[in-house]
Parts: C-alpha cells; sequence; structure tokens
C-alpha cells in the first residue's frame, strides 16, 4: 500500500495552517471601506413591540443605518422558508409554518430574537447606538417548556395557531404494536428527556456582505457548513436570483450543525451593503452565540418496551413532544419526527415498532439538526429502556442485549421503522467490545474504587444510527499543465479534515502524489451544487463524487494511454497509477496521460486539449447505516455525587476506513459531546420569565480535556456497504449516539444498590447525590 | 467596550495621583474580571491606572513567622514560589488551580481580594490563615477586610500593597469547582497555628465566612472523622442553577473533612 493510499493515517494537511494561525476565518477577511453591524435583540422572551425610536441613535457618530422590523417589512421580503423533509401532519395537511422574518415584526418570540440592525463605522459605534435605540414593549406571558407549550391555557406564540404544535407525526405500525404490547409478559415504561444542549463552535457566527452595483450582484463570506442550501434561502429572501449571490464559506470554526441554518442576519447584512454600496461585518459574540445559535435534542418522551418471559424484545413504542422553539427553522420540524424515527430500537431484532411525535412552539430559541439530529436521541431512548427492563426483570443487561441483537445472518433487512440494514455484525461487535473491556478485571476495580469511598459502575451501549443530509454531491477534478490538480467537491468540512481525506482518495486512485491536489469547497462558484456538511455525509457523499469523478477520469485516461501505446482501450488495465497493455506489457504512468492530455498530437483525434477535466454529481439511492458499540466504566463519588468516566471503549462499523486518524478523531468529538450532554451541558430558560439563564460560559458546562476518559478505539471493516462506491457508512455523528447511554447506564449501574433507577440528562453532581440521598433530602 | 483613558504608571504615589485626577477612575490589576466586564459594556470607567508596572506591589519574602506577597503577584508566580511551597504549601497549591493557565498567568492576588468575588478562592485562604491585609493607607485583617458580596473594606481610591501571611502548623484547602466556570462551588480551607483552627468557606455565601461549629471540632481532635456528625444548616447560604443551599451546605462538610485530611498529610 503506498504512502497516502486509503485506509492509511494520513496526518491533515490542513492543521500546519491552523495550528499556526493562518487559518482564514470571517473576522481574519477585510476589506476596503468596511463598516460594521450589530443586531438588537429582544431582552424579552415573549413581547409585543409597540414603538422603536431609534431618532438619537440616528444622529449618533459613525452611523450609517437602522433597520427595524417595520422596515423590514415595508421593503416586503420574503419571511425564512423551512426546508424540512418532512412539510406535513399526521392528515396529510401542510405543517403550520409561521413567517420567520429576519428581524421581529411588531411581536418578539423568544430571548435574542433580532429587532433592529446596526450598522456603523465601528462596532463600538454601533453597539453604542443600538444602546440608544428605545424599544417600548408590552410583555407577554411566554411559555419555554414544549409539555406546558401544549397544555390547555398555555401561551399562544401564534395567534393562527392552536394549541403552539406545528406538526404530529406517526411511523410504523401501530396495530401489530399495540398487539405485542396486549400480549407481552412484561411491559417497561420510562418518562425521559433528551436535554436541549448548543453547539458552542470556536468560531461564533459572522459574515461579510458586498453589493457590485455594476453587475447588481452580492458576494457574502459566511460562516456557514453550507453554502449552496443557504444561498437559495437568502436568495429567497430576498427575491433576488441564487446567480446573483455569490455565497463563500472560508475556513470555518467547528459546526456541529448550527452552522447549517438560513440565519436572519447575512440577509440583512445583504441589504445593509447594498443600501449603503459598502461591505458590511457582523461577528457574533459568545452571548449571541448562546442566544441566537440554533440549540438542539430537547425531546420529552414515553418510551416503552414489551418482552416475553424470556427476554425476548417483542415491540417498542415511543412518543416525543419535542421543543421547536418560537419558529420552523431550517429544517427544525424534521428531527423531534423523522429524524428520530427512523433508527428507533437500534441494532436489535424487535418486530414491531411504532413512533409517534408532536411537535411543539415555544418562546425560546428555535431548534435545529445539532450533530445526529434524532438518532442520539433515538439510540438514548432504546438503550435506557432496555436497562430499566434488565432491571426490573432481573437480567444481566449485558445478556439481555446479546440475546435480542440482530443477528448478522438475518442482513439485509428492512426494520419496522423503514431502515434498510445492508451489511453489519452487531453480535461481533459487541463481543469484542466486551473483550476490550477487561471484564475479568472489573470486581476487583470495583473493590479498589470501594476502598477509595467510590461506587463503579459499567455500561454497555450497542448503537446503529444512519447517515443523512442532501441526496447529491458534486466533485470536479481540473488539470493544469503544470502538474498541479484542482479539485473541488460540494461537501464541506468544518475542521473535519477534507482538506486530506478527499485528495487523500483522488490521489489513491489515479495513482498520483496527494500533495500536488489542490482542494477548494464552500463557494458556490466552484462547483454548481454541493450538500455542504451534515448528516456523516462528508465521505459517504462527498467522497463517492470524488470516487466516481476519480473513476470517469480513469475511463478517458484509458483511452489516450491505448492510443500513446498503440492499442485499444479493453486492452489497458490500470493499477498503481499506471496504465498497461496487457498484450505487450508496454505501460505508462497517468502522470504521463495527464502531461499529453495538453497536447492535440499525443491525443485521439475525439479528444481535445483538456480533455481530462471531470465534472461529477454523485447520488444516493439508500442511506447507510453505521453502528458500533460503546462501553463505559465510571466512579461516582457518593458524598458530592460528581462521576469521573474512568474508561471508555468502542468498536465501530464505518465501513471502509479512509483514514483512520481522521476517523477517530470523529470518534472521540463525538464521545466528548455526548459526555457533555450526558453530564454537564444544558440550556436552562428560567419557565417564568423566559429569560435564558445559561447565556454564556460562566453557567453552560463544556467538557474539557479532563473530562475526557482514555478513549481505547476500534474499527469493524469487515461488512462494507454496497450503497456507494467507497463502502464507507459515515463516521461523524456516532460518537453522539453512544456516548450519553454508556455514561448515563454506567452512572445508573454504579448507583443500583441505592435504588436509583433514572436520573435525568445531564447528571449533575447535586442531581446525582439528591438520587443517591433518596427519601434521606427535603424535596 | 466603552471608551477610556488608559495610563499606566510607576509608582503609588503617580497612581494615586491620576486616580485622584480623573472622573471615575478604575485600578487594573491582571483584569481577568475587570476586562470581560468591560468588554461586556458592564463597567464603563472613565480612565484605567494599571499597576502592574510599581515596583512596591511586587515581590514574595518569608521569615520563619511570615509569608508576605505583594498586590501585583500573579497565581502562577504564588503557585511555583519556592518560598510559598515550603512555608504555606495549602497556599501554592490554591493558587496553582484558580481558573486555567492564562487566568494564573495574569490574574493576581490583590486583584483577586479587591475584587472579592464569592467563589474566588484567596479570601478562604486569607482567613483562614489569619492573613492581615496593607494598604496604601493602612492595615486591615482579613476578616474584617471582606465586608460583603464583593464588598471590601477598601476606601476610595485606597490600593492593596501586600498580603501577611503568618505561619501556620499545617493547612488544607478543597474544593468544588462549578463545572462551567471552575469557580468554587464551595471551597473550604483549614488551617491549625498553635493548636488554633481556622476554618473558612468560600462560594457558599455572599462573602467567606468561618465556621465555627467546624473549627470546634477540629480544636478538640484534628482529624476528618472528628466531623462526623456535623452539620452545617443551610439557611442563607448561596442557591443557584449548579447548586442549592442545602447540597451546598453538604458540601461544606464533605470538603472540611477533606481538607482537614489533606492538613494532617502535610
Amino acid at each position: 500500500m503506498e504512502k497516502y493510499g486509503i485506509g492509511q493515517p494520513v496526518r491533515r494537511k490542513e492543521d500546519v495552517r491552523f495550528l499556526t494561525g493562518k487559518g482564514v476565518y470571517i473576522d481574519d477577511i477585510s476589506r476596503p471601506n468596511l463598516v460594521h453591524a450589530v443586531i438588537l435583540r429582544s431582552p424579552h422572551a415573549h413581547a409585543k413591540i409597540l414603538k422603536i425610536d431609534s431618532s438619537e441613535a440616528q444622529t449618533m457618530p459613525g452611523v450609517l443605518a437602522i433597520v427595524t422590523g417595520q422596515d423590514w417589512e415595508r421593503e416586503d421580503f420574503a419571511p425564512i422558508p423551512t426546508r424540512s423533509a418532512v412539510k406535513t401532519k399526521i392528515s396529510g395537511a401542510p405543517l403550520n409554518q409561521p413567517p420567520r422574518h429576519c428581524l421581529a415584526i411588531e411581536r418578539a418570540r423568544y430571548v435574542g430574537e433580532p429587532v433592529a440592525l446596526i450598522v456603523a463605522e465601528s462596532s463600538a459605534q454601533a453597539q453604542d447606538a443600538a444602546e440608544s435605540i428605545e424599544v417600548d414593549y408590552e410583555e407577554l406571558e411566554p411559555v419555554t417548556d414544549q409539555v406546558k407549550a401544549l397544555e390547555p391555557g398555555a401561551p399562544q406564540i401564534w395567534d393562527d395557531i392552536e394549541g403552539n404544535i406545528c406538526l404530529d407525526f406517526e411511523l410504523g405500525d401501530k396495530q401489530a404494536t399495540d398487539k405485542a404490547f396486549a400480549a407481552a409478559d412484561h411491559v417497561v415504561s420510562l418518562e425521559l428527556r433528551n436535554n436541549r444542549v448548543t453547539a458552542v463552535p470556536i468560531e461564533t457566527r459572522g459574515a461579510i456582505a458586498e453589493y457590485d452595483a455594476a453587475s447588481d450582484s452580492y458576494l457574502l463570506h459566511n460562516a456557514t457548513q453550507n453554502v449552496h442550501a443557504n444561498r437559495a434561502t437568502f436568495a429567497d429572501v430576498l427575491k433576488i436570483s441564487p446567480d446573483k449571490l455569490h455565497h463563500v464559506a472560508p475556513d470555518v470554526g467547528g459546526g456541529f450543525g448550527a452552522k447549517n441554518s438560513g440565519y436572519p442576519e447575512p440577509p440583512l447584512l445583504l441589504y445593509a451593503a447594498k443600501k449603503l454600496g459598502r461591505p458590511v461585518k457582523w461577528i457574533a459574540d459568545r452571548n449571541e452565540s448562546f442566544q441566537g445559535d440554533t440549540h438542539g435534542r430537547d425531546q420529552a418522551s414515553k418510551v416503552e418496551l414489551a418482552l416475553d418471559s424470556e427476554g425476548k424484545f417483542l415491540a417498542l413504542r415511543t412518543s416525543t413532544i419535542g421543543n421547536l422553539g418560537a419558529y420552523c427553522f431550517t429544517m427544525g420540524p424534521f428531527t423531534p419526527t423523522a429524524g428520530s424515527a427512523r433508527t428507533q430500537g437500534g441494532p436489535y431484532d424487535i418486530p414491531a415498532m411504532f413512533y409517534s411525535a408532536i411537535a411543539a412552539f415555544t418562546n425560546t430559541m428555535p431548534l435545529d439538526p445539532y450533530r445526529g439530529a434524532g438518532r442520539p436521541e433515538a439510540s438514548f431512548q432504546i438503550e435506557r429502556v432496555v436497562e430499566l427492563a434488565a432491571r426490573e426483570l432481573g437480567i444481566d443487561p449485558v445478556e439481555l442485549r446479546a440475546r435480542n441483537l440482530m443477528r448478522a445472518d438475518t442482513l439485509p433487512r428492512k426494520t419496522p421503522m423503514g431502515l434498510d440494514v445492508d451489511t453489519g455484525d452487531f453480535p461481533q461487535l459487541f463481543e469484542r467490545t466486551l473483550k476490550m473491556s477487561d471484564r475479568e478485571g472489573y470486581a476487583k476495580r470495583v473493590q479498589e474504587s470501594r476502598a477509595r469511598g467510590l461506587r463503579r459502575g459499567f455500561a454497555i451501549a450497542p448503537y446503529l444510527e444512519c447517515s443523512g443530509g442532501m441526496p447529491k454531491e458534486f466533485a470536479g477534478v481540473t488539470f493544469a499543465s503544470d502538474g498541479t490538480i484542482t479539485l473541488s467537491v460540494g461537501s464541506q468540512s468544518t475542521g473535519m479534515g477534507h482538506e486530506t481525506s478527499l485528495p487523500q482518495i483522488l490521489g489513491a486512485r489515479l495513482g498520483v502524489d496527494m500533495d500536488k491536489i489542490a482542494y477548494v469547497q464552500g463557494d458556490t462558484d466552484a462547483t454548481p451544487l454541493g450538500g455542504g456538511h451534515g448528516g456523516s455525509r462528508g465521505l459517504e457523499m462527498g467522497g463517492s463524487a470524488v470516487m466516481t469523478a476519480a473513476n470517469d477520469i480513469i475511463a478517458k485516461a484509458r483511452h489516450i494511454a491505448a492510443h500513446m501505446l498503440n492499442s485499444t482501450p479493453d486492452d489497458i488495465s490500470f493499477a498503481n497509477g499506471a496504465f498497461t497493455d496487457v498484450k505487450t506489457d508496454q505501460n505508462i504512468a497517468m502522470e504521463d496521460v495527464i502531461a499529453a492530455s495538453f497536447e492535440q498530437g499525443r491525443l485521439p483525434s475525439d479528444m481535445e486539449p483538456g480533455c481530462l477535466d471531470t465534472g461529477v454529481t454523485y447520488e444516493r439511492e439508500l442511506i447507510t447505516c453505521p453502528n458500533g458499540c460503546h462501553a463505559a466504566e465510571v466512579e461516582v463519588d457518593p458524598e458530592t455525587g460528581s462521576i469521573n468516566v474512568e474508561r471508555y471503549w468502542v468498536v465501530d462499523d464505518f465501513g471502509t476506513i479512509i483514514n483512520p486518524l481522521l476517523a477517530e478523531g470523529q470518534v472521540m468529538g463525538g464521545i466528548a459531546q455526548g459526555l457533555g450532554q450526558a453530564l454537564m451541558e444544558n440550556i436552562v430558560y428560567d419557565e417564568e420569565s423566559g429569560q435564558l439563564v445559561t447565556g454564556s460560559l460562566m453557567d453552560y458546562a463544556l467538557p474539557r480535556a479532563d473530562s475526557m476518559p482514555n478513549m481505547q478505539l476500534a474499527f469493524f471493516e469487515d461488512a462494507p456497504t454496497a450503497k456507494n462506491p467507497l463502502g464507507v457508512k459515515g463516521a461523524g455523528e456516532a460518537g453522539c449516539c453512544g456516548a450519553p447511554p454508556a455514561i448515563v447506564n454506567a452512572v445508573l449501574d454504579a448507583l443500583k444498590g441505592d435504588g436509583v433507577t433514572h436520573i435525568e440528562m445531564p447528571l449533575t453532581p447535586e442531581k446525582v447525590w439528591r438520587a443517591i440521598a433518596g427519601g434521606k433530602l427535603s424535596p | 467596550m466603552y471608551e477610556f483613558q488608559y495610563h499606566r504608571p510607576n509608582s503609588l504615589e503617580d497612581a494615586a495621583k491620576l486616580f485622584d485626577a480623573a472622573g471615575d477612575p478604575q485600578y487594573l490589576a491582571g483584569g481577568q474580571t475587570l476586562i470581560p466586564v468591560m468588554k461586556q459594556r458592564l463597567a464603563m470607567p472613565s480612565d484605567l491606572i494599571d499597576i502592574g508596572r510599581i515596583g512596591d506591589l511586587h515581590g514574595i519574602t518569608a521569615d520563619k513567622n511570615a509569608l508576605t506577597i505583594g498586590a501585583m503577584t500573579t497565581h502562577a508566580q504564588v503557585a511555583s514560589c519556592d518560598k510559598v511551597r515550603e512555608s504555606i504549601p495549602a497556599l501554592a497549591s490554591l493558587a496553582n488551580h484558580i481558573g486555567d493557565p492564562a487566568v494564573r498567568n495574569r490574574g493576581t492576588l490583590g486583584g483577586s481580594i479587591a475584587n472579592n468575588d464569592p467563589a474566588a478562592d484567596y479570601p478562604a485562604a486569607l482567613v483562614a490563615l489569619g492573613a492581615s491585609v496593607q494598604t496604601t493607607s493602612r492595615e486591615i485583617a482579613a476578616e474584617a477586610f471582606f465586608t460583603g458580596l464583593f464588598e471590601t473594606a477598601l476606601e476610595e481610591g485606597e490600593m492593596i500593597v501586600k498580603v501577611t501571611f503568618p505561619v501556620t502548623d499545617c493547612a488544607g484547602y478543597e474544593k468544588f469547582p462549578n463545572p462551567a466556570s471552575r469557580y468554587a462551588t464551595v471551597g473550604v480551607f483549614v488551617a491549625r497555628t498553635k493548636e488554633r483552627v481556622r476554618v473558612a468557606v468560600t462560594g457558599a455565601g455572599l462573602s467567606v465566612f468561618r465556621a465555627g461549629d467546624i473549627e470546634a471540632a477540629l480544636e478538640t481532635d484534628f482529624s476528618p472523622d472528628a466531623l462526623d456528625g456535623i452539620s452545617i444548616s443551610a439557611d442563607g447560604l448561596n442557591s443557584d442553577l449548579h447548586a442549592s443551599a442545602e447540597y451546598r451546605a453538604n458540601l461544606i462538610i464533605v470538603l472540611a473533612r477533606r481538607a482537614a485530611a489533606k492538613a494532617n498529610a502535610a
């Protein structure tokens, strides 16, 4: 295998740039004549906007423009559309989509909702002006919790949407499921929440908008995960043709879903840039990031599992109330509905399943996909109810799981949720994880923990999830006569390393040095379409497009090689970067064929110089199913309730591994965010006032390096998928699916002697301490 | 941030003159609280007087009875100073666990105690160790120095010059960090000097306070077990998103026991 071949741990090409401060993020970009914008945001969760007086602010030094909701309405711009894949209620009627304008018009519906745009020569001047704008609010009663939003008499967020319901949803066979429950020996039921979290990317959002009057077109540099989809969204809002908007994402410092959405700020900036004839920049500060970046999860669910007398799973029934926030954001309605339904039941053989959901509006920042978008929620739901079932039936939780995993010889199959599970070996992964986790030494470790006054617990959590995101992807390859190759792909890295992994695929397939391959992404001019980032699609879609392009290039180069070797294409084989005439054994290197492709005299008559340049669109038919198994050992300090995740093991089946270094990085990052959700991360709104309580890093707890266990990771590569030409299944979100159930169940295992059966995430020290102390404390 | 005038005097006299002449001045020590607050536009001094270049505020001296630390000494300097580590190792250890490396390399002893954040670590050390605060005009006992929530005995324009810690027989500090900010949810400093025991609690109240019942129990028997059966009332303790008053009351006892164990091991 060559140095940069597929499967090699090639170090990230982009890291030198990032680690030496040479990355170019939005705030590193300036423009001549640049002016600065700030957004005035609602301080109230729910309030009528009676009057906005900006007369004093207009006269302040440096102030160039102030735009309010009324001004915006006068311009007759369109509301920001939702792109949710689920668009209808159970009845078939369309979901309730209230108009989401870039500025609040007449009423603010969450803390942080944009109320006015202020542009000035400097950011400080714009802030000064923002502070002197007088907004006359009439406060209304807010509701922030989705369960309470559905109660009779709850505050109505939209006058024309009764009961705060966006849509209802169901999937599966209700009759068969109900029947199985009625006949079951055991029914185990658990109410639980997937807590609300937010991505906290290290780079906050920001953008620079420019307008060129001569061509009547716009240029937008934006910290986004998805230039093409958002170009369409912003063009819709401004009522312009998408080709009038050139949308560029430079280096982006983390996204995790929160930079996928169609946010209100970019259209506001584009509008101001045209109005002022000057480039306009806006950078969110961290407080704005907590208020105005989309949040994730926030589902209240009831999960029920039916079992027979032997502990065999018969049926699963889940009902969820999802919090949408005040509006349908870009994909908001999808997550608690189809996003959470598809992978219900995980890797278990469950003959009957039924999932139902209601998505509710509340006076909170809207929700959108966050790393996993429903699959981590589903994984947590099944693993928690299985753990509880083991406890209630008196069966070892490891044994109960092993008894119910789908067997490899039953694949391919379609789950009752319609998921096509093609390849994998769940029992084998489960066994490997158990073996790695040194079960023999466990009893001794429990004793050692006990000697230090600590409780130790173990849990294993197999998961099955799926990829997602846009089903098409583009890859373009252009060759220059100096030997450089430029690869442009419509998928996008926000830090995951595509600048390494995608050239690695092209270089390996063509047999050329990947260092000669320049990589371009995040630019609507560079690729005719692109699905950006999301749904673990980077390799599955972007990588498959690159592979398809490479195959097209090889097919064309084969003709050139045949011509150069005086042979015919059918007699030419290609391997290790060289074309060989199978009859004469004469061969020629790909690099020589590329060099020849610029000279008409060396080409067949039906080919022209530059003929190797290739652009392909790859389209998926079926989503892939990454799967794996996590296991965790934790120590709990009963005196303080604090938790130390002490040991951690994972075996993942991501199909073919292109670059194990990058794949491991994805798993570790996913575990960090899963651990964060399980133990500390939590967006909290005050129920009475609707204020965001966790509005800064002083109150929103993130995991740090010392929160993380040593992780022992392994890959199972014996079951690549045939759903794409690379055999990859996706890796980006898997860690978030496995970590919360592994960690939470391990803590509950540690506390089984204390009679604790459930604690809601995040498992903060006080909650754990209270659970242990039980009835000994007042509530 | 709002606009302000920046000054960097070289002497206490010049600093005082600048302070008197300004409209709404603030002394700037390490800036680890003041600068973030200014960036959020929650503070708007007209003049910022950077006292980092004033020689009188720097330096650590020790003799067999006392350790004296200049107000502008950073947490990192306290943590790594051999004199501190030898005479009061618990103080060096405390400094080594404030914030993160960036905070420890900029934040100062004087700045921390002048701010008197209810969750700061240093106030517990000063009160438990019976330290005294030397200012530009007087000497103030630690217990009289910390007067309330972000309140101290400092008068307008009065500046901390140095802090003197009497050397103890043994001491230990234990804190339970807030998972987000890593300030002390509760921190307990236990110190024993000539058979007298002083126990100071930070993070749990509006300002640092002494825990009399714990002191009495440890004076009878300076061992963690001496605290068995003692409980602390939750009345008046802080209660927030991360910890209720009841939980903090529990932490005070748990941490006092662990701090006493550390002191015994020291």
